[in-house]
């Protein structure tokens, strides 16, 4: 196999045979303000102009050295477009969403040209323009957000959480069958636009909710997104997960991105051969204040476990230091 | 225990919050003291919860059914207090702080300390620092209490003790802080009066500042 960015990491992403180093991916946001700086892309114009965005993401694999591009830095791309207000932050702020319009968990109705609202659009956009820039070079990685997300959004975190609490079965099912088509329906059309791969965050997050409530009521549904969607498919939920790993290698997902909460060892060894395995370098310890030699020991630990691709945990602190970022892609280059 | 209040305290611990208020309403008719269905029932109950957290058999969904359950308990205990035992057990303000938009946690700890027979005064979330100082000059809390659950946010905690100082106001108020990513070295640094992993020692905490 040759040794490009693409190659190392498509065939890490199915398990498949292994180059002469590990590749160094990025399923959530690597974005921070030196990388703004370096590339002339800057929040929030990053989350709303094709180009922008675009730009911001080959960054990250030309001067982080990271062996993907991923276009999408917010959580609220979907939202926006289903009605959300939304404050797109700033350099030192990621976006956040100023209104739940489904408090009160009325019917959610999807617009039927929902992916040509502007906030959808901009996404696919920049991954087209990526596809032509760095197009079977680099792996381009798009995401969605899954309905589990889309819910904290529309009816409030807090609600949503309390609802489940209740037991509203009816409620919640509701909600996220929804939602569920909007999910589909970005994944699918990132996938046409360029995108190799595409993560499904869905946040029932370790500590937050438990691993009877994903089984219960999310599975299935991802279960349905990931037979319904064409591509390969990366899941992000943050928190602890271990209690809930083996549900999630029956998602139907191909990897799985976690947190440094979960140790590397225990991961691979519950699923690492049933699925890839994508991350786990401590964020706010290690990549926000630590060093970039603890950054390459915490790389060089995951690799030695046997995770198949290296990188954050979740999107990183926009302040992060670029060194720190560059200190995983210098752990890769040392091969396995 | 009474098996009136082991009753009480398994329907806060499982959150059926549909049968609570007959419980306490018909409990209140009985014998026994409202202090005992507080002590032994409610407060009992949401230790239980804390430790149920804590050790992931429960999460946050149920957690804060069971706080929304012993919430709708207390306050049918609530007016039924009358002089000493009436009267709060102190004042505490909480909030999250600036630029942090977290308050899943704060909000169950206020519950807690109402449980537990506080005045709680909610700040909100994204808290300025000179707005947190006017309240403190203004209402005068024993406790003020500090929650945050980012990293780049955690520092607001240390300007809210600084400014405290600046004014004049350090030994006028303890502070507690906590939020997943802050522990008691964090806490101790800064120069905190304590630090609380959940609820429960939330609680525990603001009972020992004001001597309970
Ligand atoms: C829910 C959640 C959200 C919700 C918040 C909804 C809400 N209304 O609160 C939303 C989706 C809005 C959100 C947004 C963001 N979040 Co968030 N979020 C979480 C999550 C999943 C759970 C937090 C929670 O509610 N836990 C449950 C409660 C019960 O626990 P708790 O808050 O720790 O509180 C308990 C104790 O700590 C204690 N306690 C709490 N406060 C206090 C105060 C005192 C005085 C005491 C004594 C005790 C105490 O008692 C509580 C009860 O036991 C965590 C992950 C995690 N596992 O913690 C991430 C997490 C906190 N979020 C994170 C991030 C990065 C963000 C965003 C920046 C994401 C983004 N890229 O846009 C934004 C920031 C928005 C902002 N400016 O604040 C990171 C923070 C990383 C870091 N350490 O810096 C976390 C850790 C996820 C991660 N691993 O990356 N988030």
């Amino acid at each position: 196999m040759k040794a490009t960015s693409y190659n190392l990491f498509m065939s890490a992403l199915y398990g498949g045979r292994k180059g002469i180093r590990p590749p160094a991916g990025n399923p959530t946001s690597i974005a921070c303000v030196e990388l703004m700086k370096a590339c002339g892309a800057f929040f929030p114009e990053a989350h709303l102009n094709a180009r922008a965005m675009a730009d911001l993401a080959l960054a990250g694999h030309k001067l982080a050295g990271f062996d993907t591009v991923m276009p999408e830095y917010s959580v609220h791309q979907e939202s926006a477009a289903l009605g959300c207000e939304m404050d797109w932050g700033n350099e030192t702020r990621m976006p956040d969403a100023k209104t739940a319009p489904h408090l009160d968990f009325s019917d959610v109705i999807v617009p039927e040209s929902i992916l040509e609202k502007p906030s959808l659009r901009v996404v696919l956009d920049a991954l087209s323009i990526l596809r032509r820039e760095v197009g079977g070079q680099v792996a381009i990685i798009g995401k969605v957000m899954g309905p589990w997300t889309l819910a904290y959004h529309m009816a409030g975190t807090q609600n949503f959480l309390l609802q489940l609490g209740l037991g509203e079965k009816d409620k919640i099912n509701r909600m996220l069958r929804q939602l569920m088509p909007v999910t589909i329906a970005f994944a699918n059309a990132q996938f046409r636009a360029g995108a190799d791969a595409v993560v499904l965050a869905d946040h029932a997050t370790g500590n937050l909710v438990g691993p009877y409530h994903y089984r219960d009521y999310l599975l299935p549904i991802h279960q349905e997104i990931t037979a319904r969607v064409g591509g390969p498919m990366i899941l992000h939920v943050c928190g602890n997960c271990l209690d809930r790993l083996e549900l999630f290698a029956e998602s139907g997902v191909d990897a799985y991105h976690f947190e440094w909460q979960v140790d590397a060892k225990a991961a691979v060894e519950k699923i690492g051969d049933r699925i890839s395995l994508i991350g786990n370098l401590n964020n706010p310890k290690t990549l926000f204040q630590g060093t970039p030699e603890d950054v390459y020991k915490q790389a060089r630990y995951a690799i030695e476990a046997g995770v198949d691709i290296i990188g954050p945990e979740c999107a990183v602190p926009l302040t992060t230091p670029l060194a720190n970022l560059r200190a995983i892609s210098a752990a890769v280059l040392d091969g396995y | 225990m009474h098996e009136s209040v082991q009753r009480i305290k398994e329907s806060i611990i499982e959150g059926r919050h549909k049968e609570i208020e007959s419980l306490v309403r018909e409990i209140c008719k009985t014998e026994i003291t409202l202090d005992t269905v507080i002590q032994e029932g409610l407060i009992a109950a949401m230790d239980v919860v804390g430790q149920k957290f804590g050790a992931g058999e429960i999460f946050v969904p149920e957690m804060m059914v069971s706080a929304m359950t012993m919430k709708l308990g207390l306050n049918i205990v609530k007016p039924l207090l009358t002089g000493k035992a009436g009267a709060p057990k102190g004042t505490v303000l909480m909030g999250t702080v600036k630029g942090d938009l977290h308050d899943i946690g704060k909000n169950i700890v206020i519950m807690m300390l109402e449980g537990a027979g506080f005045q709680v005064i909610d700040l909100g979330v994204d808290i300025d620092v000179e707005k947190v100082v006017a309240k403190v000059i203004k209402i005068r809390p024993q406790v003020l209490g500090l929650s945050a659950l980012l990293t780049t946010t955690m520092p607001e905690m240390k300007r809210v003790i600084e400014e405290l100082g600046a004014h004049g106001l350090r030994d006028r108020v303890k502070v507690m802080v906590g939020g997943a990513p802050v522990d008691a070295a964090f806490a101790e640094k800064i120069g905190a009066d304590g630090y609380g992993k959940d609820a429960a020692q939330a609680m525990a905490l603001a009972r020992s500042f004001v001597g309970l």
